[in-house]
């Protein structure tokens, strides 16, 4: 069956090393991930943050990222090869554009979650406006900023099989050898790849949502405000953080 | 009991379900002829490239003209893909080349020349089911391209004078290129070149293929030798004394089922008219600054041979 | 653009394909995401299983999905019907999540009023959970809108991509223009969708319109490009 096939083929040390081998790929998976990430992390996060403590700005930065997510990251991805040519730098630009959104979603949903009468609270015992983000805002705000963050990762994972195409590597080369040679073994070896690599992803990213709760905050706490809070946050990219039972 | 919003719902559902199964059901009709009687359907496939595009339309409006409906299934891919998507009637046709087809059907096949490619092509072709007709004269190989200057620096004028600085080079050509029997197999059995790198750009010869060679990225490209780009950039086509990557005529590819008479001569028409020459032009054209699109500049070549 | 004139009929025609293959994933996955949802909240244990089971579905590349499914689902290799399901895949996979958290949110109280008075479960359900379910289930339905109209390009890389092709041949042409105009255009379809979509909120849940409420969408959105 396709799946066993798929399996034998990952684990057959021929296909771990070597110029088309699965490590090498993975390892340059992870860079396109991380580059991005971190690209996307510089832009989104302050914006967010900005955008969630002050409350302004909202609406227009809302619609910018939400045109954003509807924009097709192929075609963007060929339009800007066809002026830069090939190379690493088209890919992580239209990988960053495509984890903005649900980053600044989570950062200002994050700080939206925060009740205002806590940060009053904080304001009235004299803390400055920077402390007040720093020590009460953010904290309280950390898993819902890293649920957008692990939306945005496991999409930056998923897409960037696209870099197969134009000339780099990265697992989804597997993909786009499958695809040339026909040989279903090779893509679904891919697509298991990539799977696997996008939910340990997910997995780390999750435990470390867990482990940013602070101290006195319920697991619930997010998932209250959605009754509570009566601010608007269209189409939100976050992932809340699924309580189990 | 019924409230106004369980009715609005309903209503709501069912719109969107009729519009729904209306949207599913107006498939990709064929464009119907009218009152003539009608030959069938044709589906007429093309690789993913703008000459192959252009060479489906030429087959595909004669077809046409003749009483078929033709319907178009662009951009299919490598010849891994459309050999399986013939069989198993996702197309009908499709326009490939003569060299490649015989040893994509039988990898052990020895001939090189137009001829005999063209007299070891049924065979090769009847396991699986496929059948050709006529080639036309023109024809559209792989080369491996340098760029003037690197030929120049290195003494390049065949493909096996790469053999001293292969190790040295990186190769840049579409995925399937290593496993072809003029890939990795090909150029070390027949030149000895051997030990390059390979990169993968999956354009057929495109921009981004020719970027990297003009900026030095990559050493080689696998360009088409019908591809405009190489005359617009002075590149230097390596030759292929040993004849590594045999003639390759286009030549139309269906599935036998669709044969007869009638439309080998349709077909053949065009194969007929189609020289080097004008099927370079035509490239020239659509690559031009108006773009325009392949179902235009066939037709319009087809009027011009007075074959519409 | 002159461009977009003299090849109009090209551009009409991928756009109008375009949009027939990707309102059927959005549509079933809309519909199949109810029941799956309902128990998902209502059962624990199948919540679980369906998020697992949905979370690694679309974890795999489109790409990947439309390469491999011919295999799977015995289908021709060029059959739009590929690329539908894989979409429609990618739609269940993200309403799923987002159902079982709209229902998630309907709060207990209003729950426990309705049984009180006297719904039965069925009833219950139409009446009161799945209307008040309604503001979240839209706000995911229009990240599978989006989702689903931008991914269906890809499909192009497996000759299915409706205006995708517009990508592949304006890349090939080394012609930018004919790039972006895929890209206005992919657009275009997925505002019209959104607007659509919003139109069809307001106009079945009117007592929305005044109370902006928080629509909050708990699914990461993968199945890559």
């Amino acid at each position: 069956m396709l799946f066993v096939a798929a399996i034998l083929f990952i684990f057959d040390p021929e296909n771990l090393l070597g110029d088309k081998g699965i490590l090498p790929r993975l390892v340059d998976h992870l860079l396109y991930t991380g580059l991005s990430l971190g690209a996307a992390l510089l832009v989104g996060i302050p914006i967010g943050l900005l955008i969630g403590h002050t409350g302004k700005g909202k609406n227009v930065v809302i619609a910018l990222t939400g045109s954003f997510r509807a924009l097709p990251t192929f075609g963007l991805l060929l339009f800007i090869i066809l002026f830069t040519g090939l190379g690493l730098w088209p890919l992580v630009f239209v990988l960053a554009v495509l984890a903005i959104p649900p980053i600044i979603a989570g950062a200002y949903s994050g700080l939206d979650s925060v009740s205002r009468e806590t940060i009053d609270a904080a304001r009235s015992i004299g803390m400055t406006e920077w402390q007040i983000l720093g020590k009460v805002e953010i904290p309280l705000a950390l898993p819902l900023i890293l649920g957008g963050v692990r939306s945005a990762t496991l999409q930056i994972i998923a897409t960037a099989t696209i870099a197969g195409y134009v000339g780099l590597t990265g697992l989804g080369r597997f993909l786009i050898e499958g695809l040339a040679y026909h040989d279903y073994t090779i893509a679904f070896a891919g697509a298991i790849l990539v799977a696997g690599l996008a939910l340990a992803a997910d997995g780390v990213l999750a435990l470390l949502q867990k482990l940013v709760v602070p101290h006195g905050v319920s697991r619930g706490s997010a998932r209250t405000t959605t009754k509570s809070k009566r601010r608007s946050i269209p189409s939100a990219m976050t992932r809340a953080p699924i309580t189990e039972g | 009991m019924q409230s106004p919003t369980v009715k609005r719902i309903t209503a709501g559902f069912v719109a969107i379900g009729l519009t729904a199964s209306l949207a599913a059901c107006a498939s990709g009709d064929p464009l119907g002829g009218d009152g003539e009687v009608d030959l069938g359907t044709i589906t007429v496939g093309s690789q993913g490239f703008a000459e192959s595009d252009i060479l489906a339309q030429l087959y595909g409006q004669v077809l046409a003209a003749g009483g078929y409906t033709v319907n178009y299934s662009p951009s299919i891919g490598s010849r891994e893909t459309f050999i399986p998507a013939l069989q198993d009637g996702s197309i009908d046709l499709i326009p490939d080349y003569s060299g490649n087809l015989l040893y994509g059907a039988d990898p052990e096949a020895t001939a090189t020349s137009s001829g005999d490619v063209m007299e070891a092509l049924p065979k090769a072709l009847e396991p699986l089911g496929l059948a050709v007709s006529s080639a036309a004269l023109a024809e559209d190989a792989d080369a491996l391209v340098v760029t003037k200057e690197f030929a120049a620096e290195n003494e390049l004028v065949t493909i096996g004078d790469l053999a001293p600085i292969a190790s040295t080079i990186t190769i840049g050509a579409n995925t399937e290129f290593e496993g072809r029997s003029y890939g990795r197999a090909g150029l070390e059995s027949v030149y000895g070149v051997k030990g390059w790198k390979f990169k993968a750009i999956d354009d057929y010869g495109g921009p981004g293929t020719l970027s990297d060679l003009l900026s030095n990225n990559i050493q080689v490209a696998d360009i088409y030798t019908t591809t405009p780009s190489i005359k617009q950039n002075g590149l230097v086509v390596l030759e292929d004394p040993e004849s590594l990557i045999a003639a390759q005529n286009i030549v139309p590819l269906f599935n036998e089922k669709v044969y007869s008479v009638n439309f080998a001569n349709l077909v053949d028409k065009v194969s007929n008219k189609l020289t080097t020459e004008e099927l370079m032009s035509l490239n020239e054209i659509s690559a031009g600054d108006s773009k325009p699109s392949p179902e235009k500049v066939a037709t319009d070549w087809l009027t011009k041979m007075g074959l519409l | 653009m002159q461009w977009l004139w003299e090849n109009r009929d090209l551009v009409f025609g991928l756009t109008l394909e375009h949009v027939r293959l990707s309102i059927v994933p959005i549509i079933v996955g809309f519909i199949a995401c109810i029941p799956l949802g309902w128990l998902a909240n209502r059962y624990r244990m199948t919540r679980a299983i369906q998020l697992t089971l949905f979370g690694i579905l679309f974890t795999i590349p489109s790409l990947a999905l439309f390469v491999t499914l011919p295999s799977v689902l015995g289908t021709k290799i060029l059959n739009p019907i590929n690329v539908v399901v894989a979409l429609t895949i990618y739609a269940i996979a993200i309403m799923v999540r987002g159902a079982a958290d709209a229902f998630d949110s309907v709060s207990r109280d209003v729950i426990q009023s309705a049984t009180a008075v006297g719904f039965s479960s069925i009833s219950r359900f139409w009446t009161v959970e799945f209307p008040l379910a309604g503001p979240v289930l839209l706000a995911n339905l229009r990240v599978v809108s989006v989702t689903t109209v931008s991914l269906l390009s890809v499909g192009a890389l497996v000759g299915n991509g409706a205006l995708g092709y517009l990508f592949i041949n304006g890349y090939q042409r080394d012609f930018p223009t004919e790039v972006m105009i895929g890209i206005v255009f992919t657009l275009l379809i997925a505002i019209a969708f959104d607007q659509a979509l919003v139109g069809i909120g307001r106009l079945l849940m009117p007592w929305t319109r005044r109370s902006k409420t928080v629509a909050r969408v708990a699914a990461p959105v993968a199945g890559g490009v």
